[in-house]
């Protein structure tokens, strides 16, 4: 049995004449998922089209076998934590988190039991009957959490989900982000954090313009850019001479030398030439400490396909 | 989950914010501002007739007082008024010369219901008034008039259009809605909760402070007329002025409520539905029964006076359309409001939330 996933396909969506994404497919399966992209790109566009705050002006969207235009069956399995601040004026934290308790069927003991175990896990029961008008960014961001979280759902839909968040938190927080994907659900996220994506996600996908530039898994997309040459950094006790022999290579662009002449920077359009060249060297008596990729980062990627849009 | 229970859970939660939130307190201040009124006047009456008890004149020597009788025999048989005022005027009204100077005289005297003015010219009576205190017949027009022209036509309307419209366009300003749009609740169930919230709020405000003015009125007047008006008619005025005022929160809400969903600007829709309120009675028959007005008005169980010397257009705008029986009213204007609220259970499934688009 195929595992339930997100789907879009050929999804348009424009604000008047503005676009917000266009003929957009793809499918996220179970797991922690980035979406990644500089501002204006469609990230929450996305995420809203799959909470269904908005609506496609073309394609369709499944979110686990759910029409997004179906909120009462939608929000059972679905919990999404959105940028904005969205407790109504005078709720309190505990209001915030109950609420969507209450409306989902759950008794008033059981609302209980559960939006008090989603505010611990957050570290927001000391808080939870102030205002969140009271409340201090990292406190709003981690009673939204809670929020989403409540209904123990199987998609979570997370808009900046790390933003405010103190180092220990955070470090909680992804904990509980991986917990949830390896039970077989949907995280998805998006963040500008790049480094926290790379380490976190599964999957990313990177979207530019309104438009799903790559997606899949960081380094699978990585090999999918062709026209940038992959970076290596060697370290190794002769720089210039491995340079030399490197150079040889049809395949390799650019090789630039570090100053303490132990290591170097390797550019090549064949990652397996590349391996097979560096096999010989070493076979011929040269000496190579490390052979570590440069850019198979979400940075790199997004440097190659958005191209300083950052 | 039952759908009633979510939309009372709904209309709950709703409902603190409905009353309490800063945007509110004018409503308060539109539906009680008739009730201070006739409290304030209520209060100066009883005030007066306090004050003005200890100098009363029986009624039978004030009725044998006559014009033509000299000020000197008014007080001999009256005794010492209440207010005497003498003053000189040169100028006899109607002349046209300057005269001697004409001595005028004004007394009041208090009978224990009514007031009388007397006005003598040259040391004799010239005319005599006598004026009801309380004039429990007089009031209740007045009251017709502040609440069908007053009451349903702007503190109702406006009361609503403030409580409604917020419903949903201020949670966009607040940018909150999406709170409500991502739990597991249908749309329309949504919808019905706020409504419903709006409607509580409404109607407690509106539909009390009808009673409470009415109440005032009441508690000004003698205990004899006043008990007698509550076994005859008393009650029945009452609940058809609270029915009024409810089942105008109940059309005009489902009205703004569907307005707050469709526009940004509440003053468009407002100018608007108060422009087609106000021509109501104009209107031909067919058009007439798309106004919420049109069935409210006719419920009030006293017809508004209209007054004879206003303008003419001001007298065509206060003109009640044609009205129809209570019960076709009252299923009239639901009929309307299940129409709207249909509407604005379409608009809101459509709703989307704009406020970023990243």
């Amino acid at each position: 049995m195929t595992p339930p996933e997100i789907v879009f396909h050929e999804v348009s969506k424009f604000y008047g004449e503005v676009l917000g994404v266009n003929g957009v497919s793809f499918r996220i399966p179970p797991g922690i998922t980035s979406l990644v992209g500089p501002n204006g790109s469609g990230k929450t566009t996305l995420m809203n089209l799959m909470a269904g705050l908005i609506h496609p002006d073309r394609g369709d969207i499944t979110v686990r076998g759910l029409s997004p235009r179906d909120p009462e069956h939608l929000m059972r399995i679905t919990g999404y934590a959105t940028q904005y601040d969205s407790a109504p004026r005078g709720t309190t934290g505990y209001d915030f988190v109950s609420t969507g308790l209450l409306l989902a069927g759950y008794s008033t003991t059981e609302t209980a039991e559960r939006a008090w175990k989603a505010l611990e896990r957050l570290s927001m029961t000391e808080a939870a009957h102030r205002k969140v008008a009271a409340y201090s960014k990292g406190m709003r961001q981690r009673v939204r959490l809670a929020q989403a979280i409540a209904r123990d759902p199987e998609v979570l839909v997370l808009d900046e989900p790390l933003n405010g968040l103190d180092p220990l938190v955070r470090a909680e927080t992804i904990a509980m982000f991986r917990e949830f994907a390896s039970q077989g659900r949907h995280v998805v996220l998006s963040s500008h954090v790049l480094q926290e994506v790379d380490v976190i996600s599964d999957q990313v996908i990177l979207i530019a313009n309104g438009a799903i530039i790559a997606e899949g898994e960081i380094r699978g997309v990585r090999d999918e850019i062709r026209e940038h040459p992959s970076q290596f950094v060697i370290r190794c006790r002769d720089a210039s001479r491995i340079a030399s022999l490197l150079f040889e290579q049809d395949h390799i662009t650019q090789i630039k030398i570090h100053e303490d002449r132990l290591g170097l920077l390797v550019m090549t359009r064949n990652r397996r030439e590349f391996s097979r060249a560096l096999t010989r060297i070493s076979l011929a008596g040269q000496t190579i400490e490390s052979v570590v990729a440069a850019d198979e980062n979400v940075d790199a990627l997004y440097e190659y396909l958005i191209g300083g849009g950052r | 989950m039952n759908l009633l229970r979510q939309v009372w859970l709904i209309a709950r939660l709703q409902l603190g914010r409905v009353f309490f939130s800063r945007r509110s307190f004018w409503i308060y201040l539109l539906a009680l501002f008739p009730t201070v009124i006739f409290l304030v006047h209520g209060i100066d009456t009883k005030l007066r007739r306090q004050r003005w008890s200890s100098r009363m004149t029986s009624p039978a020597a004030l009725e044998s007082i006559r014009e033509g009788d000299t000020d000197e025999e008014v007080l001999n048989r009256a005794g010492r008024p209440i207010n005497d005022e003498t003053y000189d005027r040169e100028w006899r009204r109607g002349a046209k010369k300057r005269g001697r100077p004409i001595m005028y005289r004004y007394m009041m005297y208090f009978d224990g219901s009514r007031r009388w003015d007397l006005n003598f010219e040259a040391g004799l009576l010239q005319n005599k008034r006598s004026l009801a205190l309380v004039n429990f017949e007089e009031e209740r027009q007045v009251f017709a008039a502040i609440f069908q022209y007053f009451y349903l036509r702007l503190a109702i309307f406006f009361g609503c259009l403030g409580i409604f419209m917020n419903l949903f366009r201020g949670e966009m300003l607040d940018k909150t809605l999406h709170f409500w749009f991502l739990v597991p609740a249908r749309r329309e169930v949504l919808l019905a909760g706020k409504y419903l919230a709006g409607l509580i709020a409404a109607v407690l405000i509106f539909a009390l402070g009808a009673s409470l003015c009415f109440g005032v009125i009441l508690w000004l007047q003698d205990p004899v007329p006043r008990e007698a008006f509550w076994r005859d008619q008393g009650a029945s005025h009452l609940f058809w002025y609270a029915a009024s005022a409810a089942l105008g929160c109940i059309g005009y809400g489902s009205v703004f409520l569907a307005a707050g969903l469709l526009l940004r600007n509440p003053i468009i829709p407002a100018i608007v539905i108060l422009l087609w309120e106000s021509i109501n009675g104009l209107l031909p028959a067919m058009l007439q029964k798309l106004s919420i007005l049109y069935y409210v008005q006719s419920l009030c169980p006293v017809p508004a006076p209209t007054p004879s010397d206003a303008p003419l257009l001001v007298r065509l705008l206060m003109a009640p359309a044609e009205p129809p029986s209570a019960t076709l009213a009252v299923l009239g204007l639901l009929g309307v409001t299940a129409l709207v609220l249909w509407a604005a259970s379409r608009a809101v499934r459509r709703l989307e939330i704009n406020y970023g688009t990243d």
